[in-house]
């Protein structure tokens, strides 16, 4: 445990390191992921990013194969400032402020001209609860309850998305599993494999499913820095306040071509056309 | 080549031997967020940029007392009438390759203003004078494709590029309210008005669409013919025969001058849902 932490703070020379070429017998590509690299083709874009695929079955790391992620959102350009706007906003959508403060007609009395407007040598006043009077009311304080609900760009957030996906694939902090089967329900066993394998502490697993596997749900549900989560829920927030992200091979393959859809949809502009302001 | 790097793949080769990216250690551009200014203190919100007490905004370029700016000098009609000038959005060749390889455009059927616009990746506007669109010389010498092709406005060039590989072009005139119904066929339909007879062209258009060296689409067809063979001797191509062509038919396919859809006659309403036209009774 104490060396999982001391890992989250400094970074071990990766394992990704020790990639080399792929040989044709470990190469396993699904044909519906070559599909999608080969429709979503671009000349400008990069490289695919190749990643060991592993296993969960084992407190070792088994690899069973290499697996191929399409640069455009596994290898985007890491955007921090575009990631802390999507956290940002994350945050800031579901507050609501209860921060509350009276006006000078809500303060109690003050109804009464403090003493005549001239003769007493004093400044004029019409009311002890007047703004600049103490305990006088507060003008343009906070008023509760305020919401900050506010929706962030749709490309942004799909930018958040590439982003952060990518950065994680570049600090070794992404893993794909080929599926959720572990043979016990124990939640030692999680805890040995996560630290076996210099991940986490804190892990995030995503599979494409929101039913996950019976063994793994019952291991991880009394370990609170290893969170189950499925794909339609990702997001940038969960994925940063996770040390490592875990995907299953489905869950990768979903998302990747989901975003890559909509980063290539043409009708986007027609879509977006009635929630522009001021054109 | 290996020491010539994307940006990004410095960017991410750079996260590599830096502290994990959490939560703690994100942070927006410097100045990318502007505060809202509130005016605090017995004079906050009093003035408007106007000397004394305004309570509301002033409208855009006034200036109180001053003359506005825009008003202030007077009107050069340099470009007098522009705005009323006829457009045509360029469409370049390289551009309709490009479409045609990447599976957004069907050669198989002839083309026209409602199957580039359905790529969606071009856009036009017959409420901002455009006319259509203009095809123009741009990848010329990299343009591979047999099309059956309508354009609004084409140079000789272009002509010579699409003829050399066996294909047809013409130029046609449209209407803007014939534009509107081509533009976005489905939701025209789904108006249920009955489609529209195309206008002919206006006065100073006229001359255009009927010379045969345009490819003009009132130019009477066997001048055409021979202003085909014209160019193909001036380019220095051999003009490939459309009439032992096996897409002949589809090369040869036109639409009537007062036709905006191919194979919909004007005056006829298409259901959608029922699949159908409905036709006035004689």
């Amino acid at each position: 445990m104490l060396k999982n932490i001391i890992n989250s703070f400094i970074k071990i020379p990766s394992t990704r390191l020790f990639v080399t070429a792929p040989t044709a017998s470990i190469v396993t590509q699904s044909s519906s992921l070559s599909n999608a690299l080969e429709r979503y083709k671009s000349p400008l874009v990069t490289e695919p990013r190749e990643v060991w695929l592993e296993n969960l079955e084992t407190e070792e790391t088994q690899r069973l194969g290499l697996m191929a992620l399409h640069p455009e959102v596994f290898a985007d350009t890491p955007r921090i400032d575009i990631v802390q706007r999507n956290v940002h906003w994350q945050r800031l959508y579901k507050f609501v402020s209860f921060a509350h403060t009276k006006t000078r007609a809500e303060k109690r009395g003050g109804g009464r001209k403090p003493w005549p407007q001239k003769g007493t040598g004093r400044a004029r006043h019409g009311s002890i609860r007047s703004p600049i009077f103490k305990n006088g009311g507060r003008c343009h304080g906070p008023r509760s309850p305020t919401v900050h609900f506010y929706m962030l760009p749709f490309w942004t957030r799909l930018r958040g998305l590439t982003s952060t996906l990518s950065i994680k694939l570049a600090q070794d902090d992404l893993h794909f599993v080929n599926d959720l089967e572990i043979p016990t329900d124990d939640s030692q066993f999680i805890k040995n494999l996560v630290e076996k394998r210099n991940w986490g502490p804190s892990v995030l697993i995503v599979d494409d499913n929101d039913i996950m596997p019976q063994n793994i749900s019952i291991a991880t549900d009394s370990i609170n820095y290893v969170n189950l989560m499925p794909v339609y829920g990702l997001n940038v927030y969960s994925m940063l306040k996770h040390d490592t992200v875990v995907f299953t091979k489905a869950a990768a393959e979903r998302i990747q071509e989901k975003i890559l859809f909509h980063l290539n949809r043409i009708d986007a502009n027609r879509l977006e056309k009635k929630f522009k302001l001021n054109q | 080549m290996a020491s010539v790097k994307h940006t990004t793949e410095k960017a991410l080769q750079m996260l590599r031997s830096l502290p994990r990216v959490c939560l703690a250690n994100i942070k927006d551009n410097p100045k990318a967020k502007k505060p809202s200014k509130r005016g605090r203190g017995q004079h906050g919100g009093d003035w408007h940029g106007n000397g004394q007490k305004r309570w509301t905004v002033l409208r855009l370029g006034y200036e109180c007392s001053n003359s506005p700016f825009y008003l202030r000098f007077k009107y050069e009609p340099y470009y007098q009438g522009h705005h009323l000038k006829r457009q045509y959005p360029p469409v370049t060749l390289k551009m309709l390759q490009l479409l045609i390889e990447t599976n957004r455009i069907d050669t198989s059927r002839p083309i026209d203003v409602a199957s580039l616009c359905s790529t969606g990746l071009i856009n036009l506007c017959p409420d901002q004078k455009h006319f259509g669109f203009q095809l123009t010389d741009e990848g010329a010498d990299c343009f591979k494709s047999k099309v059956n092709i309508e354009v609004q406005h084409a140079s000789e060039l272009v002509i010579a590029a699409i003829e050399k590989n066996g294909g047809v072009i013409r130029t046609a005139y449209y209407d803007q309210h014939s534009l509107h119904a081509l533009k976005d066929p489905k939701k025209f339909f789904e108006k249920g008005v009955p489609i529209p007879r195309r206008m002919i062209p206006p006065q100073d258009a006229i001359e255009y669409y009927t010379n045969p060296k345009n490819r003009g689409y009132l130019a009477d067809p066997e001048a055409v013919s021979k202003e085909r063979l014209v160019l193909a001797q001036k380019y220095g191509y051999e003009l490939p025969k459309i009439e032992s062509d096996p897409s002949y038919e589809m090369l040869n396919e036109t639409k009537d001058p007062r036709q905006i859809f191919y194979g919909l006659d004007p005056g006829l309403v298409i259901s959608l849902r029922d699949k159908c036209f409905i036709k006035a009774k004689e």
